[in-house]
């Protein structure tokens, strides 16, 4: 009989818990406050993204801001991975696509006019260090690029020691950590390393994942992701490995200071990112229906004199048409307020786009339409 | 003189409780970890851990994990609508229906539904529905987490079905009960405890997986889901936001990252114990 009891009070609480929530939704009775600012009739435009996981907390942060500048739209957003982003844009389930490489050339060429392409932030990719007694270690592409290919095998290897005059640099072997996992972080950085010493590093040798020649010497180590390869790091002596700059931002990682194409050793700063992408301005197109393909590979190894070299453009991609004015309305605000607004609410180890950039970008807002 | 077998014997006892210590530690480690640095993070956040949502990375506050909370509460809700009927129907058919070619076929695809990675499970669903859906949704998690709990509590309800003296079910032949009303009446009637249990197994698995979710429910971080109708809408759930934030370099997700992880650990350990008191009564 108690037990009857039980499961009848149960369900009772489990009613009134379900009645009391949708309550909530109807406009007046609570919450919602909000939606005598909404244009939408009180029904919250959802907008949803995916891709890059490197842009995740800053569309994060985005996102929770504009909920108090548009109360009736809200932006959410899967970090699965630029390649997930770009393919989940294409087939229509996402709004928005977030990722650090812009189109291919060819698939923009097949989507003409479908897509708008923006970047709305710079990133870096420090190349960090666990050098015991070493306080400030300078490095070149071409000595990075042998490093990399396992052909520097000691530290106080000549070619190091000759960038480097005054170190006390050690006789131990160089263990090299790389990701493991497919990653823009991994492009930037082959990319740089291509550029800057094309006659060591192939074109074969450039991409998201690559088979480091490092491997066959055994100082290869695979780590899973950016934490993954700075653990790694921070936990080898001797070791040195690449993240985005954010992470060796509060750790206590060696950073390099690398050459840039001026012939300048330069630390990841955000000053240092702005003088590249500044210097890469020349290579953007002028609209965000334009090819933005090279512009992805100008900001790597930019010129300029203080240009940090591993600079790189992170993009949004949008739709030009989407099903109803609501949702294109929302899309519109998100475009213009990440491009205004947005672009000081910047998270720590982003960079935001310089002016010039941010005029390109809301051109879009005349390119997105209902339909 | 000391009794050689006798030290022999204490020195084996000394190696394997050693060994097995070796093998529980690194368990109390995760729990410890998690406990301390969980409870931390809780603590630092107060009440609104449980109500809010995350704060802005680097911002140094935290925030909390409410609507991934709620996300989970109705991913547990709605799959357990939908996984535990079907589950519990395949169990028993697999029994007491046992020798048909349709049940040995049900009983070999649900146990090589534990084969397949779970991430291949969300892929599905995501081509199933999400596609013609257009959209991410709780829904299509929900879907894709009932999938997997499917085989578990499919091999609890079988087990305890098993378990059922066949001398029972005679009884209820002999009572002139049809095949049905002897399963139901009699066997999973007796069986209850071992169904139950293998119910809620099935919803911690539902509850605690990540997988499924990557490409189902779209990390609706900020959006509460209070409706039912938000269930044909993208939602978090605990799991996933674990997954995400931890991977980030910003600390205060990290620390929310550590309170969601504890706050998961007492859910899913809450179910496994009324799982063990239900399995331990049956057999007394």
């Amino acid at each position: 009989m108690k037990r009857r009891l039980l499961l009848t009070l149960l369900v009772a609480v489990l009613v009134a818990a379900v009645a009391g929530l949708s309550l909530e939704q109807v406009p007046g009775l609570g919450g919602q406050e909000s939606s005598k600012h909404s244009p939408n009739n009180g029904e919250k435009v959802h907008l949803q993204g995916e891709g890059s996981s490197f842009l995740f907390p800053q569309i994060q942060a985005w996102s929770e801001a504009l909920r108090e500048r548009h109360p009736w739209m809200a932006v959410s957003y899967n970090p699965t991975g630029s390649g997930s982003g770009q393919s989940a844009l294409l087939s229509g389930v996402v709004d928005f696509a977030g990722s650090d490489p812009p189109l291919s050339r060819a698939a923009w060429e097949q989507l003409r006019g479908r897509v708008l392409q923006m970047p709305v932030v710079i990133g870096m990719v420090a190349v960090v260090y666990n050098l015991p007694g070493v306080g400030e270690l300078r490095l070149d592409g071409w000595t990075l690029a042998r490093i990399f290919l396992g052909e520097v095998e000691y530290w106080d290897d000549d070619a190091i020691r000759r960038l480097n005059p005054g170190v006390e640099l050690p006789h131990e072997r160089i263990i090299v950590v790389y990701r493991s996992d497919s990653s823009g972080t991994t492009e930037v950085l082959t990319l740089f390393l291509h550029k800057s010493a094309p006659l060591v590093w192939g074109e074969q040798l450039v991409g998201k994942s690559v088979d480091w020649p490092v491997d066959q010497t055994g100082r290869g180590v695979g780590a899973k992701g950016n934490q993954g390869v700075l653990e790694t790091v921070l936990r080898t002596r001797y070791s040195i490995g690449y993240v985005e700059y954010a992470y060796a931002l509060d750790s206590n990682v060696g950073v390099a200071r690398v050459m840039n194409s001026a012939g300048n050793y330069i630390a990841p700063t955000p000053q240092a990112a702005l003088e590249a992408a500044r210097a890469a301005l020349g290579s953007i197109p002028d609209s965000p229906l334009g090819d933005w393909s090279e512009a992805f590979d100008a900001i790597v190894y930019a010129p300029g004199e203080g240009s940090y070299p591993l600079t790189s453009w992170s993009f949004l991609l949008f739709h030009s048409i989407y099903p109803g004015e609501d949702k294109a309305r929302a899309v519109r605000a998100f475009i213009e307020w990440v491009n205004t607004e947005g672009q000081e609410n910047i998270v720590e180890g982003y960079v935001p786009i310089p002016p010039e950039v941010r005029q390109v970008n809301l051109r879009a807002l005349d390119h997105v339409e209902a339909g | 003189m000391p009794d050689i077998r006798r030290v022999k014997e204490r020195l084996f006892l000394a190696l394997v409780s050693l060994l097995a210590l070796a093998a529980v530690a690194p368990l109390f480690h995760i729990l410890a970890t998690l406990a301390l640095r969980g409870l931390g993070a809780i603590v630092e956040a107060g009440p609104g851990f449980f109500t809010q949502a995350p704060a802005a990375p680097g911002s140094g506050e935290l925030g909390g994990i409410g609507p991934a909370l709620l996300g989970t509460v109705w991913l547990g809700l709605v799959s357990a609508l939908l996984g535990v009927p079907l589950a519990v129907l395949t169990g028993v058919f697999i029994v007491e229906y046992r020798g048909s070619l349709l049940a040995g076929l049900a009983r070999l695809s649900t146990s090589s539904l534990v084969e397949v990675p779970t991430v291949l499970i969300g892929m599905l669903v995501f081509l199933l529905i999400v596609k013609p859906m257009g959209h991410y949704s709780i829904l299509a998690g929900a879907v894709a987490v009932s999938l997997v709990m499917l085989p578990y509590t499919v091999s609890y309800v079988e087990r305890a079905l098993s378990q059922v003296p066949h001398t029972y079910r005679e009884a209820g032949y002999a009572m002139g009960m049809t095949r049905s009303q002897v399963a139901y009446r009699v066997a999973v009637a007796i069986a209850r405890r071992g169904v139950a249990a293998g119910v809620l197994v099935g919803v911690s698995k539902a509850l605690s997986e990540t997988a499924p979710l990557l490409f189902t429910l779209g990390s609706a971080r900020g959006v509460y889901p209070t409706s039912p109708g938000s269930l044909l809408e993208p939602g978090d759930a605990v799991p996933l936001l674990i997954f995400q934030l931890a991977q980030t370099p910003y600390e205060n997700w990290q620390e929310l990252a550590w309170g969601a992880g504890l706050v998961l650990t007492l859910l899913v350990l809450l179910l496994f114990t009324l799982v063990k008191l239900l399995v331990r009564e049956v057999r007394v």
